[in-house]
């Protein structure tokens, strides 16, 4: 594989001793898969499902990442809606400030919102419209918290955005009361309630005596996320996404967290004794226990079946974050498959480094990356399955190998054990199905 | 038709001395459109006898796109055609792209008819960003003045924006015409910006001498032209419209190094 010059520190096969060069902007020209950083910041908080969400700039941002996730809402749909100033030329020579104002006074007459985001894009960054100065205004004169995002899309990687979603949130954080809350109780930070997975998380921890305070931000709620400060412990899943808010929480108000993930059966059971030797209740512990051999007996056969067939696979992933990528990798190897290649959007130095030792040594591990890189490794590793999220779907699809949505737009909920359970049946199906005997790749070679 | 921008250090006397030598040209008989490229909206308050304008973008706003030309094309003194560009209040907005859309908007109305002479574009202070730079981007102006002073900020600023018209005249066909000295009374101004000028490869194409007349004739909201037709500073702007209708001189400049800049001050400014 021929890759850009710059391009190359970025990949490199798990066995090899130099590591992954990260954390940096994408190379212009390599068509990255990353999005933007107001793109970041917009999936972070859109699951807040009782906020107003206004993109403060052109029309096309907000209808570009209008209704972005599956996040589900067990009671308000504010957040399905997509919110715009509809910033046009006069705005641009006159300055979009007042239409701001104006946007927001009737927004929140109209929707009577717990709280609003109003997120600054690119253009309404260059002509230094005063974002921060008229969500102060708006909050003194309209009685809710209305917070600024300074996302302007050109400012960094989505990952800076994610960064500018974290300082929003901080400011939510600690403004609400936290009388009530017990000492065995936790947030669920990085968990976009995707398909409803943070109903299954809430549900174990509920039977395990855990109190669930905050959840940032799948079914997400103002009033919950500005009493999180009051929990004892903060549970981060989306490491790349939410990590900062934990740290910020430590430092502030002196909350402890745990970076644990609920994808793989592995993974969901370590997280929930991880949370349980926080609290060190033996009763607790106990409880947990009974609660993973429950569950994971209840889906141990049916992996087992599933393995039979998958066994010798191969597999290539790319996600967002470096969480999820570990978890996949244990969760394909709990059912026979391998991974020739994992990328992440976000990974850090010590996540790549941690890749490697989970994955076999030819395995290509590659930071950000470009439509032409997967499909040629995809080709070249000559996989079973490809498993990304919507920008990786026609890679895998021209191709003709089979795909795995693990990421915003999924319907079908992954996470705890019996997503473990469902991400199986879907990889099972989708590997096994017999169309792949017919695509030119593989057609009359009969290895479907 | 010949089109020219004036540029040069906020404050300098810009707009008055476009429009006086405007007035110089038109009373002689010349037709003259000046477009106003500063939100402020005070470049043809002399010709107009005021601030009756009502500006491009002003009237985009009101009005939408259906503008008509005579809304914003008002008749000044000696059958001048005066618009404003006008822009956002002081603070908000992008002033700058606020040029780009007005002097697209007046190309699209068709202003720019055949049967004019000139047209000369005021622009606002230094080059800021590229919409002050919109009224010599191709096809737009293509001969530049500047006005400048013996004042050591006035000269900085003035080799400023030789570096704009350099980076504009290697895509185009924008050229120095030369410099305007608006005289501020300092010590050997004229040698001073005789030597500037020659430094930039250019040519101080007049130097006008300060007069108090034209404050009398501001406060009157005439040119001096207008105001004191007989005045001797009067004739130093009709002598300045007819050497830049003579010009031939039209250059690439070559701006100077802030070192250069200051050894010129001394030697002709301090040390005398």
């Amino acid at each position: 594989m021929d890759l850009l010059d710059d391009r190359k520190r970025q990949v490199v096969t798990a066995g090899e001793t130099r590591a992954v060069v990260c954390d940096r902007p994408s190379v212009a020209g390599s068509v990255t898969q990353r999005a933007c950083s107001f793109c970041g910041s917009r999936v972070v908080l859109y699951p807040i499902a009782d906020a107003l969400h206004l993109v403060h700039g052109p029309v096309g941002c907000a209808a570009y990442t209008w209704d972005i996730r599956g996040a589900q809402s067990s009671g308000p749909q504010l957040h399905r809606l997509s919110f715009n100033t509809d910033i046009r030329e006069e705005e641009v020579i006159f300055g979009g400030e007042k239409k701001l104002a104006r946007a927001l006074r009737e927004l929140v007459a109209i929707h009577k919102p717990k709280g609003a985001f109003v997120y600054a894009t690119c253009l309404t960054g260059v002509i230094g419209d005063d974002v921060e100065a008229v969500c102060r205004m708006a909050t003194a004169e309209l009685g809710i918290p209305v917070i600024p995002v300074q996302s302007e899309g050109f400012k960094g990687t989505k990952k800076d955005g994610y960064s500018a979603a974290c300082r929003a949130l901080d400011q939510l954080i600690g403004t609400g009361p936290t009388e009530g809350i017990g000492p065995h109780s936790v947030n669920i930070l990085g968990d976009f309630n995707i398909a409803g997975e943070i109903w299954v998380i809430k549900g174990y921890l509920e039977r395990m005596g855990v109190e669930v305070v905050a959840t940032m931000t799948g079914d997400g709620r103002v009033d919950t996320i500005r009493r999180a400060h009051g929990a004892k412990l903060n549970i981060v899943q989306c490491a790349g996404s939410m990590t900062s808010v934990a740290k910020l929480m430590k430092e502030k108000y002196g909350v402890p967290y745990v970076q644990v993930s609920f994808f793989g059966l592995e993974d969901c059971a370590d997280a929930l004794y991880q949370i349980a030797k926080h609290f060190g209740d033996p009763e607790m512990l106990r409880r947990t226990k009974e609660i993973v051999k429950a569950e994971t007996e209840a889906v141990l056969p049916e992996l087992a079946r599933i393995r039979k067939d998958l066994e010798g696979k191969k597999a290539a992933l790319y996600v967002g974050g470096a969480f999820k990528a570990f978890s996949l990798v244990k969760a394909l190897r709990q059912i026979g498959m391998q991974v020739a290649m994992a990328g992440t959007q976000t990974g850090g130095p010590a996540d790549y480094e941690h890749l490697k030792e989970l994955c076999d040594a030819d395995t290509i591990l590659a930071d950000d990356s470009n439509p032409l890189e997967m499909a040629s490794w995809l080709a070249l590793r000559d996989v079973d399955l490809f498993i990304g999220g919507v920008k990786e779907r026609p890679v895998a699809f021209k191709l003709g190998i089979g795909f795995c949505d693990h990421n915003h737009e999924r319907k079908i909920g992954l996470a705890g054990f019996e997503g473990c359970a469902a991400f199986a049946r879907e990889v099972h199906a989708t590997v096994t199905s017999p169309v792949w005997s017919l695509v030119p790749r593989r057609a009359g070679k009969g290895s479907a | 038709m010949r089109k020219i921008a004036i540029y040069g250090k906020g404050g300098i006397g810009k707009s008055t001395t476009t429009q006086n030598t405007v007035a110089g040209l038109a009373e002689w008989g010349k037709k003259v459109m000046v477009v106003g490229c500063d939100p402020k909206a005070d470049s043809t308050r002399l010709l107009l006898g005021g601030l009756a304008q009502k500006t491009v973008l002003d009237t985009l706003r009101d009005e939408g796109e259906d503008v008509e030309l005579d809304e914003i094309l008002k008749p000044g003194y000696a059958k001048t055609k005066c618009v404003e560009s006008g822009g956002p209040e002081p603070g908000v907005g992008c002033a700058g792209r606020g040029i780009i859309t007005s002097i697209n908007m007046l190309e699209q109305l068709g202003a720019y008819t055949p049967d004019l002479d000139y047209t000369f574009y005021d622009v606002l202070g230094d080059v800021v960003c590229g919409g002050f730079a919109m009224p010599i981007r191709d096809g737009k102006a293509e001969e530049i003045y500047i006005v400048v002073s013996g004042e050591m900020m006035a000269m900085y600023a003035a080799n400023n924006i030789c570096k704009g018209i350099v980076k504009f005249a290697q895509s185009g066909k924008v050229r120095l015409g030369g410099l305007i000295c608006n005289s501020r009374k300092c010590d050997n101004e004229k040698e001073l910006i005789e030597a500037l000028a020659e430094k930039l490869g250019t040519q101080m194409i007049h130097f006008v001498p300060r007069d108090n007349v034209v404050q009398h004739a501001e406060l009157n909201r005439k040119t001096v032209i207008e105001y004191a037709p007989e005045a001797a500073q009067a004739d130093e702007y009709r002598t300045l419209a007819r050497k830049i209708d003579a010009n031939k001189m039209f250059v690439i400049p070559t701006p100077l190094t802030m070192e250069d800049l200051e050894d010129l001050l001394v030697k002709y400014g301090l040390a005398a």
